[in-house]
């Protein structure tokens, strides 16, 4: 018997080595956070060039309460990243009570995320702006380009928060282990990076000034 | 296998500190008067920097191997990069139109 027919038909020892030193799933994460980077990039580039080729732009986020608002919602991502930290530390020291603790709290901080950002839309709803609707009257591309861009991060938010809620349940059972939790933390920090990006580019540039 | 190093906990505490008071820099720059194109420049630029730390400590990538950053981050650079080839045409289109009512 050959060494090749053992090592395609048989469980074997010839095993590929890691790719780049790290486990495949954590590779596969960095190559979607890579694709995923660059969807958002294309959304945000997409968006500056409407922003900074429209002379008369609506502004309409006040600082109170829209800018503070997302203010608050910047310090519970960035907070939650933090958390999310703690979670991956406890699950490399083997401690399962403190990572399901500080999993709970990047859950929490997750989900009050959402639910702010989805309060900010039903604000911005209420004053009759919409993906098709302009109550200034003027161009409909602002509301377009500021419901698609944080609809797209919100459903990452959501998705992340399910992810998290599988995986400390998993983690809880035995049934996922330490690695689980650190690949489903590069998600989750991903998607905080990005919104590095979104509040910066889609509130504080609308700002009314 | 990857190097299992860490910053800390105080160390990424500290981080956590630095983007938000990046973040705060930000709102502040916003209503300091810049124009559009000025302000777009500096909130990008600081956006990069905040993203760059997330990177590299959060996101842990500062430990990785050098060949998964060579892997990864290049080619997204690039294609980010080449993105910023709109903003000639974004700023030509600005003085094209006349003002809606």
């Amino acid at each position: 018997m050959s060494e090749s027919h053992v090592a395609l038909t048989e469980h074997s020892a010839f095993m590929e080595p890691s790719p780049f030193g790290i486990q495949s799933k954590k590779l596969t994460m960095w190559l979607f956070i890579a694709s995923d980077a660059i969807t958002f990039g294309a959304v945000l580039f997409g968006y500056s060039y409407l922003r900074a080729g429209t002379p008369n732009w609506p502004t309409p986020f006040h600082f109170s309460p829209s800018i503070i608002n997302g203010m608050v919602m910047t310090f519970v991502l960035l907070t939650s990243s933090l958390t999310m930290l703690g979670a991956v530390e406890a699950a490399k020291a083997g401690d399962k009570a403190k990572t399901l603790k500080w999993l709970a709290a990047t859950i929490v901080l997750g989900t009050l995320f959402a639910v702010l950002h989805i309060r900010e839309w039903f604000h911005m709803f209420h004053e009759g702006w919409s993906l098709f609707k302009n109550p200034e009257g003027g161009s409909v591309l602002f509301g377009a380009s500021f419901f698609s861009i944080t609809g797209l991060h919100l459903m990452h938010v959501i998705s992340g928060v399910i992810a998290l809620i599988v995986v400390g349940i998993g983690y809880n059972t035995d049934w996922l282990d330490k690695n689980h939790v650190e690949t489903t933390g590069l998600y989750w920090h991903f998607v905080d990076l990005v919104w590095m990006f979104v509040f910066p580019l889609v509130y504080l540039m609308n700002a009314t000034r | 296998m990857s190097t299992e190093q860490s910053a800390g906990i105080g160390k990424y505490v500290g981080i956590w500190l630095g983007l938000v008071c990046i973040a705060g820099i930000e709102v502040i720059l916003t209503y300091r008067g810049f124009s559009v194109h000025e302000l777009l420049l500096a909130l990008f630029a600081l956006a990069i920097i905040e993203a760059g730390i997330g990177l590299a400590y959060f996101m842990h990538l500062k430990y990785e191997s050098p060949s998964l950053v060579w892997t990864v981050v290049p080619f997204v650079i690039f294609v980010l990069l080449m993105m910023n080839q709109i903003w000639p045409d974004a700023y030509r289109v600005d003085s094209l139109r006349f003002l809606t009512q």
